[in-house]
């Protein structure tokens, strides 16, 4: 069916539009996405792209014409498709010109024709399922009367396209995931953070160490000291019952080719960040070459999982059960913040906790998050917490 | 007129017995006016006639001529008469013969009955029930054989019951007599020797609860009275076709069970709505319209209709029954709406 240009609506209280310039004329071929005309609204002159590739075969606005958005303004014949199936002409227009509608004609509604329905036949539930599932209902193949597109029929499209064989870290991802988000009670935290005195001992330190420092080796340290600060939230729900967990074994979230893995830091909080940094590098690179060993993955007592890398501010992440929380690590950057009454420029970063409603409560994992904060703040304050 | 067996909804305990929608109506009658001295009955050929029907057949010999009065053929008087017991704090109970006949009554049910709650700032009650007919083909002809239901329906300050079965019309009916408000309870004049199951214990059915009379997947047939055994006959012709098809009776029109409808409009995604009275403006275009708009995006065809042709009815019996909807006229809809015919 041949295809509509539309006069689109680039603002929201915008009517009309004019037409500027064709940069096609009629007869000539265009493909999608391609400049096909210039409109100027109230704000702005804007180039309007092909909606489809094929033959602008009509064009039913002039240069100059003011147009009521939504109405059509031109043909694009698609490729196979014949002049004859294009919507009768204007009935206001002599067919040798029926490219040329007057503003008039285009604005009294009588005298202009109806155009062709391209809205394809469907049900009202197809059509919400359609958009549910992102599918363009043109694409459908109806069953039902008339030839109207019934839900069975975009149900039978996900049937028919089937579902490429997972890989097994991706499938045990799924599984875990699902498994603790329904079971799971999850809570979330969120706290936004000073990072100026982390972005300087990540400098300095990273003058000295041999081994490449990220951020996350860190937070790695910081996070496994308050959790010992916090041995409540270093636990995890056992039958009914909560347990602490005697050693402090730091999961990291790592994504690679095939799914999410959580490789382990253990007894973090003993390390020094060097070796922090070494064994995250020697897990990241076993995790990306798929030869995580099975120590490497197990005994974790506390996820964190960091986005920043990837632009991202903030985010809340899934508890990684049966552990009690998750820390969620958003992007370090430069933003405005209130001190003294007056905007400054900081390095930030947004932290954000999801816990297990069974084992933490909101106030002892508040708790947790202000030391962790307070210590991200002022990593200095590590010498001061002794065992 | 065949007996659904999924009409059977008795309380597990106790005996059940299967008595006439007659049977059950003059139980809810009988009980009620032991249980309670203020219900009453009136209306034309009551008393010793029991009603044309024979619905009431023996009421006079337990309650006299006090509690079941024989009026004279004066449908404005004693719809009026009954309105003021109400309000007095009586509990009538009036029988309209054949609902053709409320048309004579209308002041006293629309402008005093609905009204005089509201008008007296709550002081006053109308806890009236009227009982009535609806339904075709008797051979009545056009003046005894409307279904007015949806009238009354319309009007705010009323509440309006259209059992289908046995069980369903003695629970509605001792709930319309419990009721503080005027209550219309149409029963249809072909129904009355239609047998189900009743209990013989004491039990009543909430107003504004549907009932699923069949259990189905791919089409909703909601049906109103009578026509709920048209749906299920229709149900019976689609199951031959492959299609299965849920009946759902609204029982009550006013108040009414949107829930129930809805849910089963979503789980088909087609429905048709079947009622007696006429189709233009009826009942079945008020529930077609609410299942449109809250069903809608769980929809795969139009909500249809179907109800009596816009005719008056005729005395012709040929032509009479081509007035009312027939189970092959609901099961050629149905089949239509699932791309089928």
């Amino acid at each position: 069916m041949p295809r509509e240009v539309i006069m689109p609506a680039l603002g929201m209280a915008q009517e009309t539009g004019k037409v500027l310039r064709w940069w096609r004329s009629e007869g000539e071929e265009v493909r999608q996405g391609e400049p096909l005309l210039e409109v100027e609204t109230d704000k702005a002159n804007v180039e309007i792209e092909s909606p489809a590739s094929g033959v602008l075969a009509r064009v039913l606005a002039r240069e100059g014409d003011e147009v009521p958005v939504g109405q059509v303004i031109g043909w694009i014949l698609l490729p196979g498709e014949e002049p004859s199936e294009l919507p009768a002409a204007p009935v206001s227009a002599p067919a040798a010109a029926a490219a040329a509608v007057s503003t008039e004609e285009v604005l009294g509604p009588p005298t202009v024709a109806e155009p062709a329905p391209v809205r394809p036949r469907a049900s009202p539930k197809a059509r919400r399922l359609a958009r549910e599932m992102g599918v363009d209902l043109r694409s459908v193949q109806g069953s039902g009367p008339g030839g109207a597109i019934l839900a069975s029929d975009l149900q039978r499209l996900t049937e028919a396209a089937p579902a490429s064989e997972l890989p097994h870290v991706w499938k045990l991802m799924a599984e875990r995931t699902a498994r603790a988000w329904s079971t799971v009670p999850h809570f979330f935290l969120q706290r936004d953070v000073r990072a100026d005195r982390l972005v300087a001992w990540h400098q300095a330190l990273r003058q000295r160490l041999q081994v490449e420092l990220t951020y996350t080796d860190l937070l790695v340290k910081l996070v496994a000291t308050a959790l010992r600060a916090h041995p409540e939230v270093n636990a995890r729900w056992e039958d009914g019952r909560i347990r602490r967990l005697p050693d402090v074994n730091v999961g990291i979230a790592v994504a690679t080719e095939h799914g999410l893995v959580v490789p382990v830091v253990h007894r973090a909080d003993e390390l020094p960040v060097e070796r922090i940094a070494q064994r995250r590098a020697e897990l990241v690179d076993r995790a990306r070459a798929g030869r995580l060993r099975p120590e490497d993955v197990d005994g974790g007592t506390f996820t964190i999982s960091n986005l920043g890398m990837y632009g991202v501010d903030r985010f809340l992440a899934v508890v990684n059960a049966p552990q009690a929380a998750i820390l969620s690590v958003g992007r370090l950057a430069d933003r405005v913040v209130a001190e003294e009454g007056r905007p400054v420029v900081r390095p930030t970063l947004s932290l954000g906790l999801a816990c297990d409603h069974r084992v933490l409560d909101g106030a002892r994992a508040a708790r947790f998050l202000e030391t962790l904060a307070a210590w991200v703040e002022e990593p200095l304050a590590l010498l001061d917490f002794g065992r | 007129m065949s007996t659904p067996s999924a009409a059977a909804r008795g309380p597990a305990v106790g005996t059940v017995r299967e008595i006439t929608l007659a049977q059950a109506i003059r139980e809810a009658l009988a009980e009620e006016m032991r249980r309670d001295p203020r219900v009453f009955l009136l209306g034309e050929d009551v008393a010793e006639a029991g009603t044309p029907f024979k619905v009431l057949s023996g009421l006079v010999d337990e309650f006299g001529p006090q509690r079941v009065i024989d009026t004279p053929i004066s449908e404005a008087g004693f719809v009026g008469i009954a309105v003021g017991a109400a309000m007095t704090g009586m509990r009538p109970v009036v029988d309209i013969m054949f609902g053709d006949f409320l048309t004579l009554a209308m002041d006293q049910i629309v402008n005093q009955a609905a009204k005089v709650h509201y008008m007296s700032g709550g002081k006053l009650k109308v806890p009236l029930v009227i009982r009535t007919t609806l339904g075709a083909t008797r051979r009545s002809a056009a003046q005894h054989s409307q279904s007015l239901h949806a009238w009354f329906a319309h009007i705010p300050g009323l509440k309006v019951a259209v059992p289908s079965t046995p069980y369903d019309a003695k629970g509605l009916l001792k709930t319309a007599i419990r009721d503080d408000n005027p209550v219309l309870f149409f029963e249809d004049k072909m129904m009355y020797q239609v047998k189900g199951p009743v209990p013989e214990e004491e039990y009543t059915i909430p107003f504004g609860v549907a009932d699923v009379k069949r259990p189905g997947r791919d089409v909703t047939l909601v049906a109103t009275s009578s026509m709920v055994y048209v749906a299920l006959e229709a149900a019976e012709l689609l199951e031959q076709d492959g299609i299965s098809a849920e009946v759902v009776d609204p029982r009550t029109i006013f108040p009414l069970d949107v829930e129930t409808l809805v849910r089963s409009a979503r789980k088909t995604g087609r429905v048709v709505v079947v009622d007696e009275g006429h189709r233009r403006y009826g009942v079945t275009a008020e529930l077609a319209a609410t299942i449109a708009e809250e069903a809608f995006y769980d929809l795969e065809a139009p909500v249809r209709r179907v109800g009596a042709l816009d005719v008056p009815v005729p005395f012709s019996p040929v032509l009479e029954d081509q007035t009312v909807p027939t189970p092959e006229q609901v099961a050629s809809v149905a089949r239509e709406l699932c791309g089928r015919n």
